[in-house]
């Protein structure tokens, strides 16, 4: 029996978007139809819901209610003074920055001049000059197929930097993508960022989405990093998302791992009402080391999603993932992280961890591990925990004197910290460092 | 003076009594020593006097320099003096030795009025202290890692012990698992502190610490309650004979 679900007002209001705004988004014939085929297969999906098992706890039929119209040339005035205090302690990293206005590049808010063995140009641009041959690859992902919110992010994507790293080029400070939330509007802003790092490079990619003190809340963001590492290439890529403002944020980042590549990636999200972090990894050849962290700060009623797959496709690969979650309030997090050993993935070595701390009896934390192994000579492991602070532990710092809420914000800044730590980047570990200090701080409504 | 009234405490979810009815007082300046076989309640006691959470005080009371303490959050009580020395200290992983100690050194300094310690004068401040207290770096090629950082838990304790500048030092069982050259190292630094102003309670099931901090009172602690108390002779007739005497009361 076929039964049709009638379509949830997002889902009506993302296609009427869609229609109305198809004429105005960057790139010629073959982006548009790319972009057709994108809207027609969200349609024909529908928004993710939790009878669809990697959706379980993330209903977005439920959650993603509103549609904000989208950003399209976005000219809200902004200057660097306003990037810089968004940015807050990361600010202070020197980078060579890239910043996007509710899904616009804004040159005059970017770094000038180029860096050695890097360019960078603006997605708009080249959907727009691209040959057919440059667009196919701006337009199609490596994730997962018939995902809605990829589906989305190529129908909607206006803007975003498409980075390629030369081969054997080592970028002497990191790259920062921005993604600013400004003016008294919410919209609905898709970026796409596509990196690649060529043979033996070795890169820092920062991403971060960031609002302006004073941005209208209610939007929504929808982000995807497509990422191709050469052989031998050591990437690190992070990812901020710290206040977006958004109601909801739906983010993908689709890794593929050359021979013997490095690839470090970790996500830092706090003060984000709704968050779906996918990730997706696949290795394309042998000797891949990933190593996937993350630390999220979640209170109120937010809630936040990580879900990753790590696709050992080939022999001899390993990878590592350690996520944190701190859970505050009604707070909610949820993490499933699935590592996929093919059958002729021999000698892999996968290993997974993902904590919660419990703040509140009333959060909740939801983890689902899996692991699918048809090879027979690996090595993988998962764990999980949930755990409130550590009575004793708390009891040995009051009892040196350290009052109650600074123990605490001790314990809480420690169980953060093994995430951190994955941050190898001295003052960017050091910038994320403070602001969990600022989230621990702040007034609580 | 440390004055403790006829204490009764249970555990607070249990309806289990451990102390019996305690009475015990250290004047300035003196160091007791508080011997007890196992179960006798000795640990309690500990952590009753520093407010760990988990025990309900049932009747009697504590006095800190007249002061009742027993409402008082451990933060508070620290401020105002109280030192426990644990006996499995502990650690925050990912927090340096020596960041703990500094924050935990400024917080007393902060709730006692006295101004917060910079950076320079902190260290100045560490390395004062662990010379009186005979600590020696173990590494003179580095030395900068003074062996606080080397996680010597027991030793890093009694530096934080010297560094809160505690007026009642209550040590739980700090000999246990400790070789004799870390026992002497331990005792040598408690012994650094002795002063007229210092009130000090040493728990121990053993008499041998009591051959390097020789304390002016020994107490028999059993079935919650002092049941002998005597000069530093006592440790060494409860060494030839054993617990006995005092368990068969109990019992």
């Amino acid at each position: 029996m076929n039964v049709a679900i009638p379509k949830t007002k997002a889902e009506q209001a993302l296609t009427e978007a869609f229609a109305a705004s198809a004429s105005k988004l960057p790139g010629g014939t073959a982006v548009k139809s790319a972009r057709n085929d994108a809207i027609g297969a969200f349609s024909a999906l529908g928004l993710p819901h939790r009878r669809i098992e990697e959706w379980k706890y993330t209903d977005l039929r439920v959650n993603f209610k509103d549609v904000a119209p989208p950003a399209i040339d976005d000219a809200t005035a902004v200057s660097a003074e306003d990037v810089r205090a968004a940015l807050g302690s990361v600010a202070n990293v020197d980078v060579h920055a890239v910043v996007f206005v509710n899904g616009r590049h804004r040159k005059d808010l970017s770094t000038p001049g180029a860096m050695a063995g890097l360019e960078v140009q603006p997605l708009a641009g080249a959907l727009t000059s691209g040959s057919d041959a440059v667009t196919e690859g701006l337009t199609t992902t490596t994730g997962p197929r018939s995902d809605a919110t990829i589906a989305l992010n190529t129908a909607f994507m206006t803007d975003g930097a498409v980075v390629r790293i030369g081969n054997g080029a080592t970028l002497d400070k990191p790259l920062m993508v921005v993604f600013v939330t400004a003016g008294p509007r919410a919209h609905l802003t898709s970026v796409r960022n596509v990196i690649s790092a060529g043979d033996g490079s070795t890169a820092t990619l920062i991403e971060a989405h960031v609002a302006l003190q004073g941005a209208a809340t209610g939007g929504q963001t929808n982000t995807l990093s497509e990422v191709t590492t050469g052989k031998g290439a050591a990437l690190t890529h992070i990812k901020i998302a710290a206040g977006t403002n958004a109601a909801v944020h739906l983010a993908n980042w689709n890794v593929s791992l050359g021979a013997n590549a490095e690839y470090r990636g970790f996500q830092y999200t706090s003060g984000q009402a709704l968050a779906r972090n996918q990730i997706h990894t696949v290795y394309t050849g042998p000797g891949g080391k990933l190593d996937l962290s993350g630390a999220y700060l979640v209170r109120g009623n937010e809630h936040v999603d990580t879900t990753l797959v790590v696709d050992h496709a080939v022999p001899q690969c390993e990878s590592r993932e350690l996520f944190k979650d701190v859970l505050d309030d009604r707070g909610r997090g949820i993490f499933q992280g699935k590592i996929i050993v093919r059958p002729n993935a021999q000698k892999t070595d996968g290993k997974q961890m993902a904590q919660a701390l419990m703040l509140s009896p009333d959060a909740e934390f939801d983890s689902k591990p899996e692991l699918e192994i048809y090879a027979d000579d690996v090595v993988c492991g998962h764990g999980t925990t949930s755990a409130e602070l550590d009575g004793d532990l708390l009891f040995y710092c009051k009892s040196r004197g350290i009052p109650e809420n600074e123990a605490r914000a001790l314990l809480i800044e420690s169980f953060v910290g093994e995430a951190l730590d994955k941050v190898e980047h001295d003052d960017l570990r050091a910038a994320l460092s403070q602001y969990a200090t600022v989230w621990l701080n702040a007034p609580r409504s | 003076m440390l004055e403790i009234k006829n204490l009764h405490v249970k555990l607070a979810d249990e309806d289990k009594q451990i102390l019996k009815g305690l009475t015990l007082s250290v004047p300035k300046g003196e160091v007791h020593a508080i011997m007890g076989p196992n179960g006798s309640g000795k640990s309690t006691l500990a952590y009753v006097l520093a407010g760990r959470d988990g025990y309900e005080v049932t009747e009697g009371d504590v006095l800190w320099n007249g002061e009742s303490i027993l409402d008082m959050e451990p933060d508070e009580r620290a401020a105002k003096g109280v030192f426990l020395a644990f006996q499995y200290p502990m650690e925050i992983p990912g927090v340096a030795g020596l960041t703990f100690l500094r924050t935990a050194v400024n917080a007393v300094r902060k709730k006692r009025g006295q101004d917060e310690m910079t950076t320079p004068g902190f260290m100045k401040f560490v390395k004062e202290q662990a010379a009186k207290a005979q600590h020696r770096r173990r590494n003179a090629e580095a030395p900068s890692q003074c062996w606080v950082l080397g996680g010597e838990k027991k030793r890093s304790e009694i530096l934080q012990m010297a560094m809160l500048e505690p007026t009642l030092c209550v040590l739980d069982e700090t000999d246990s698992g400790l070789d004799i050259d870390a026992l002497k190292i331990v005792s040598d630094g408690v012994n650094a502190l002795r002063s007229p102003d210092r009130s000090t309670l040493v728990i121990t099931h053993y008499q041998r610490l009591l051959n390097h901090i020789v304390p002016d009172k020994v107490h028999v602690l059993a079935d919650g309650r002092i049941q002998k108390t005597g000069g530093k002779e006592l440790a060494l007739e409860l060494e030839k004979s054993g617990y006995a005497e005092f368990t068969g009361k109990a019992a």
